[in-house]
């Protein structure tokens, strides 16, 4: 009896261990398959590859697609985060701090753009740009302060959701202790909040800035014809074709992630941001 | 009393860029589409100003796009059920562990969320192809002699979009996890309970409201999946979201399109606003 309890709790133990290592493996095997395929000197798929080579790499510099679309991710990336955190860090202060009437309205409001789908999100955009240029002219379809206006509200929901996390945390009393010292509003704001919150600043940036580097169904609606952003370029040269130039691409937006989340978790540990 | 409405005006500037922008960017474009859902199409003549159900009723009579619907809510079902099957006991070892380790553990969960459901996918190829690692392997052990088909399978969708899914229902379900007072636990074992009935009448029960909500969280992500459908499951396999944006953008049958869209929003909401009630009557926040 009690044997066979050990056995079965020695054999369940190992079945957890299993069960938690083929996890982390399900997780990483197609980004592990990726970054392989890179390598591999032949073009067309085979396994085992006839041999290693990194010209690959060197190719990307002539693929146009690929160099314009990381460019114009890279900017609208960029703008979208310090629009978003320039929007969200005055209503996250007043929603963490006011007790008001509404304000767990205009909380889940703010969140909104994170419960619609995202492919509903840019089939709207893109029907009201249009209608919108057809009633006044403003060129919007197409455009890029269409383009990053409309990552800007994929940042808002991750800025909001990790700065009141952060600012929860704050102590009210150190910014009181700076006001009756004199302090001003805005020195305060810059001199003694901000720098209070700067990790959950930095996760809000960081996860801004993935999240809009990232999003192919908004921008597959928003893009100018024959411009691209850096995960449309990918995504269509896959339905193409799969072949190592687009595994060295995607390699490199695997170790760009990779490197940005590294430096996080060394500056603010990950395990306080997600 | 004017320092009261001095205030109000303050807060009211303080959230009013970030409520205008989502105001028009999506509250505004939202309605927009919800009034031309009710259009009508003629083709070659665009859209036509009306007020009908006409697009609704294709959407639930037309055996086509039932069958849209059907698969997409099949592959959805499949897929929640095996994410949170795969994605438990990596959650629980998150929450439990004591390694130093657990910033690279974590950064090995968020990576792949945060690469691209494309590049992901591209990964997938590597393994499904016909010359591809599954193939060669079974080739090898001599379990098979001709390649077998796994691309363009629902078979290879569901699995390229359990393993996009399965990092938002680790981080969801870990948390969840780690919020459990291990004295529960402990005092289970300590009275003679073996770890897996502890598990089941201790740590399952408590964290059945995370279990709802992961389990939402990826229903929700695979009805809306884009890029997974379109490259592991090639043309020919039609989801939700490739349908909506090929309607739109391809065909440009506006009413339609809306009308799909708005169909697969509601489903969405509605199971988000379900499992929030559920969980809120359940366990009374």
């Amino acid at each position: 009896m009690v044997t066979g309890d050990r056995l079965g709790e020695r054999f369940g133990r190992l079945a957890y261990g299993g069960a938690v290592w083929a996890g982390f493996g399900f997780l990483l095997l197609p980004i592990l398959l990726v970054l392989w395929l890179s390598f591999f000197s032949n073009e067309i798929l085979s396994l085992p590859p006839d041999g290693y080579s990194l010209r690959w790499y060197e190719g990307l510099l002539t693929k146009r697609d690929f160099i314009d679309g990381f460019i114009l991710s890279l900017e609208v990336a960029v703008l979208a985060t310090l629009a978003g955190l320039a929007v969200s860090v005055p209503a996250s202060l007043v929603l963490v701090r006011g007790r008001f009437k509404g304000r767990e309205a205009i909380l889940n409001f703010l969140m909104a753009p994170l419960i619609v789908p995202a492919i509903v999100i840019g089939a709207a955009l893109y029907i009201f740009f249009i209608q919108v240029e057809i009633a006044t002219d403003i060129p919007l379809a197409g455009s890029a302060p269409g383009l990053v206006g409309a990552h800007v509200l994929l940042t808002i929901p991750w800025c909001i959701r990790l700065l009141t996390a952060n600012l929860v945390g704050l102590d009210p009393a150190i910014e009181e202790a700076a006001a009756s010292l004199g302090a001003r509003g805005w020195v305060i704001l810059a001199r003694v909040t901000l720098p209070l919150i700067w990790p959950g600043l930095v996760a809000a940036a960081l996860f801004a800035f993935v999240v809009s580097f990232g999003n192919l169904e908004i921008s597959l609606f928003l893009v100018a014809p024959g411009e691209t952003t850096l995960p449309i370029a990918i995504l269509q040269y896959l339905e193409w074709k799969l072949d190592p130039t687009i595994a060295a691409v995607s390699t490199l937006q695997v170790v760009l992630i990779g490197a940005g989340l590294f430096a996080t978790d060394r500056v603010v540990g990950l395990a306080r941001v997600v | 009393m004017a320092t009261g409405r001095a205030m109000a005006w303050r807060r009211a500037g303080a959230m009013a860029p970030a409520s205008l922008l989502v105001l028009g960017f999506l509250v505004l474009p939202m309605l927009l589409m919800l009034r031309y859902s009710f259009n009508s199409f003629v083709p070659g003549k665009f859209m036509v100003e009306a007020v009908t159900v006409e697009n609704y009723v294709k959407l639930a009579a037309d055996p086509y796009y039932r069958h849209v619907l059907g698969l997409t809510l099949t592959v959805s079902i499949s897929v929640t059920i095996l994410t949170l099957i795969v994605g438990w006991p990596v959650a629980q070892f998150l929450a439990r562990t004591q390694t130093r380790h657990k910033g690279l553990l974590l950064l090995a969960v968020v990576l792949p969320l945060f690469v691209g459901n494309a590049v992901r996918a591209a990964g997938w190829m590597v393994a499904f192809g016909r010359e591809g690692l599954v193939n060669r392997l079974l080739q090898a052990t001599g379990l098979i002699d001709v390649p077998l088909q796994i691309m363009f399978t629902p078979t290879a969708v569901i699995i390229g979009i359990v393993s996009v899914n399965l990092s938002y229902v680790v981080l969801t379900l870990s948390s969840v996890i780690e919020g459990i007072d291990r004295r529960a636990e402990e005092a289970a074992l300590s009275l003679g309970a073996t770890p897996f009935e502890t598990w089941r009448l201790v740590t399952l029960p408590l964290a059945l409201p995370g279990l709802l909500a992961a389990g939402v969280l990826s229903f929700i992500l695979s009805m809306n999946a884009y890029a997974t459908p379109v490259l592991l499951g090639g043309p020919s396999f039609q989801m939700m979201a490739p349908v909506v944006a090929d309607q739109v953008l391809q065909r440009a049958n506006w009413p339609f399109g809306a009308s799909l869209g708005f169909v697969l929003m509601l489903v969405t909401l509605g199971l988000t606003a379900g499992a929030n009630w559920l969980v809120g009557r359940r366990y009374g926040r």
